[in-house]
């Protein structure tokens, strides 16, 4: 506990360190707003934001390299949000957290400070997972959805089914042209909860049903068709479509796999075509991307993946702070991010752009997985439980620990065990007392009660 | 009267530091331990009647992080121990590039954790690492060091003893370096063998040494964390995760703090229960074995 509260202390003395030598630079009526991102943002950004604050005296962006890894990037941001008042305005949020970080009265909602309905602009299913509880708390940036990526060279056109999808492969594979057909992310992350989600919708299942309950919802983990998403999944790797590798890949693992031609397919977010393009491969011009595979007769769609900024509660110029949203999630800066970054847009207007169409091919594809309904993970503050839960199970089921009826009943049933935590008695009394005191973090519950 | 008190006043400050620093956090960290503190709450401590002990004597996970915590520090402190004597004897020898030998050897010990952590992810990488690259080279299948619940463990306590064992022989080093050179030289006088000298004079005179690399080694292992954050995540199947880095998603992630408290408590008491036994065990032997020894000083 010690070292961890050492630790916190020292990771909060480092990132306050270099801004308060910068600040000295800033004339004194200007007004700094302090913006938290993970590094791959910091770098895409960076002569975006050095323009703005050329072209803006009042007003200047400062901005804080966070580490590249998502749930790294939280704890960091958690440490210091813990300490009391952040040294933050503005935090780049996976969409994952927003439930979360609102129940812990960290987040400030932004629909009036923004005014009007600021996303009506945006791609339908680039809004979900940005409000919650009735209010706005994040303004997303990217568009990301889970993608689909195969090899022109070995076959005509995507396919659209898991069963053309193991087909293809297991063909490719005994002709000897690739050493694997799918590679994917198995490892115990949040990267594999998104596969699980877009599997589990591939055959009809549901990670989540929304109710009327304190957590918000409760788990269907063992019904008939999660099994068969299961199944599937680990036969993959029975059947060697898969390497028994996958139950330790991670995004850049897979793409490792792929890139160096040794699979048909894999199953990634859209910034792996950038980098694939720029790893110069084997693969490179082969590759053609497309919405993610599910089950014959179901229609379903690729886990939401977008990155967004909150504005965080403490603030000490919230107006200024949704000025720099504005810019930072607007048009004009997504635009030059499709340009020089490949990044997925969020509003429509950029889909319809004739000259992003030609320069990144990308888009339609992408335009295509956000209107097909995008997954949005379970929207309640204990997604990172229910998540970490999913991964344990899930990936003892890839590695041979249990098999896939196993791992889902006994996922459902931890589940289920922390959804009913969440209602035991102590804690209800917890309730009323922070409703007694009518603090902000407890708005999300009543909320779910009404 | 003021000789009785005199000492007492002048234990005050030490005390007091200790009370600063070690009391009053555990003393916080058990009344959180009887508070829900969550994002259901939240984040607003509200007692909730020993819920958080209930659920840490009903939480498998927990009990089998404890198992595999304890399992990897005494199963990679050994190792160290043993591997660190024949390093130590090793670089005791005189002769050519003893200096340079020391330098190498403490190499590992001078990476940081997180590096070394990666390093060994690469190393342990299932198709392309180095490893499995030799394996596929003399014709067998990748193995997933990283991807079997029943064997990761393994290469987490490999990992460990290639970055401390280091540690460990240059301590034993230096506890070596204290033993008089004529005791040796008197036993070669009196026909005693390598082996006999290892085991009648060394061992016993290099017992403290030991204990204090154990004492040093268990207390490190036994807060396992960086290692496993960065080479596995806990995983496979959380066969990897260590009570910290348990405490740490209770903690960081999850923003379950009543939770946390009774966590890293519960890793307290077993811990220190543990180091009691240990101690008493090492107690129980009376003096030095080579004191048991007439012949020898």
């Amino acid at each position: 506990m010690l070292t961890l509260l050492a630790g916190l202390l020292l990771s909060v003395l480092l990132t306050a360190a270099p801004s308060a030598l910068r600040a000295g630079s800033v004339t004194p009526a200007a007004v700094t707003v302090r913006v938290l991102m993970p590094s791959p943002f910091v770098d895409a950004t960076a002569p975006l934001v050095a323009a703005f604050n050329r072209e803006h005296q009042d007003l200047r962006i400062s901005v804080d390299r966070g580490p590249l890894d998502t749930e790294s990037i939280s704890d960091l941001a958690s440490g210091s949000l813990l300490l009391g008042s952040a040294p933050y305005d503005l935090l780049m949020m996976d969409v994952s957290w927003t439930a979360r970080y609102v129940a812990a009265g960290w987040l400030d909602p932004l629909e009036e400070l923004l005014g009007g309905d600021p996303q009506s602009a945006m791609e339908p299913g680039a809004r979900l997972g940005n409000a919650f509880g009735g209010h706005l708390w994040r303004m997303p940036l990217t568009g990301d959805t889970g993608l689909l990526y195969w090899r022109t060279d070995l076959m005509e056109r995507a396919p659209r089914t898991t069963e053309e999808l193991e087909r293809i492969a297991a063909r490719l594979q005994r002709e000897g042209k690739v050493r694997w057909g799918y590679v994917w992310q198995g490892r115990q992350f949040e990267g594999f909860s998104c596969v699980m989600l877009e599997v589990l919708h591939a055959f009809g299942g549901r990670w989540w049903e929304p109710d009327g309950g304190r957590a918000g919802g409760h788990t269907a983990l063992d019904s008939k068709a999660a099994i068969a998403a299961a199944s599937w999944l680990e036969g993959l790797i029975q059947r060697g479509i898969s390497p028994a590798a996958v139950a330790d890949f991670a995004e850049n693992e897979a793409l490792q796999v792929f890139a160096a031609g040794d699979a048909a397919f894999l199953r990634n977010w859209p910034y792996a075509w950038q980098e694939i393009a720029k790893g110069g491969g084997p693969v490179v011009g082969k590759v053609g991307v497309s919405t993610v595979v599910s089950a014959p007769g179901v229609r379903s769609g690729g886990t939401l993946g977008t990155w967004g900024l909150s504005l965080l509660h403490g603030s000490a110029h919230p107006h200024e702070a949704a000025k720099v949203i504005r810019w930072f999630t607007g048009p004009e800066t997504q635009k030059a991010l499709v340009l020089d970054q490949g990044y997925a847009p969020t509003w429509s207007a950029l889909y319809d752009d004739p000259e992003l169409q030609r320069r990144h091919p990308l888009l339609a594809v992408q335009r295509e997985a956000l209107r097909q309904g995008p997954l949005v993970r379970p929207l309640t503050p204990l997604y990172a439980q229910l998540s970490d839960l999913l991964q344990r199970h899930g990936n003892g089921m890839l590695s041979g620990a249990a098999a896939p009826a196993q791992a889902m009943a006994a996922s459902q049933h931890d589940s289920a065990v922390l959804v009913a935590s969440a209602s035991g008695g102590a804690i209800r009394g917890a309730t009323t007392k922070a409703q007694a005191t009518a603090q902000g973090p407890t708005t999300w519950v009543a909320q779910a009660q009404r | 009267m003021t000789r009785s008190w005199r000492p007492s006043l002048l234990m005050l400050p030490a005390l007091a530091l200790l009370a600063v620093v070690f009391l009053w956090p555990l003393l916080q960290v058990a009344w959180l331990s009887s508070q829900a503190s969550s994002v259901l709450t939240g984040l607003t401590p509200v007692a909730n009647n020993g819920a958080n002990w209930q659920r840490l004597l009903a939480d498998g996970r927990f009990w089998s992080d404890a198992r595999f915590t304890l399992r990897f520090a005494l199963v990679s402190v050994a190792l160290e121990l043993l591997l660190g004597l024949g390093m130590a004897l090793l670089m005791h020898r005189p002769g050519q590039g003893r200096g340079l030998l020391r330098a190498a050897v403490l190499l590992p010990w001078a990476l940081p954790g997180t590096v070394l952590a990666l390093g060994w992810r690469w190393i342990f990488n299932d198709p392309y690492g180095p490893l499995n690259t030799l394996i596929q080279s003399l014709g067998g299948q990748p193995y997933g060091f990283l991807a079997t619940p029943s064997t990761t463990w393994l290469f987490v306590v490999l990992a460990d003893v290639w970055k401390s064992t280091p540690f460990v022989a240059l301590l034993l080093l230096a506890g070596l370096q204290s033993i008089p050179a004529e005791l040796e030289e008197c036993l070669r006088l009196e026909g005693a063998g390598g082996l006999q000298i290892l085991r009648r004079l060394t061992l016993p005179l290099l017992t403290p040494w030991i204990t204090l690399a154990m004492i040093f080694r268990l207390a490190q292992a036994l807060g396992l964390f960086d290692l496993v954050q960065v080479l596995t995540r806990g995983g496979p199947a959380g066969s990897t995760e260590s009570l910290a880095l348990y405490a740490y998603l209770q903690a960081m992630r999850f923003l379950d703090f009543g939770y946390t408290a009774t966590v890293v408590l519960a890793t307290f008491l077993l811990l220190a229960l543990l180091t009691l036994l240990g101690l008493a065990m090492l107690r129980r032997r009376p003096g030095q074995p080579a004191s048991q020894e007439p012949g020898l000083p």
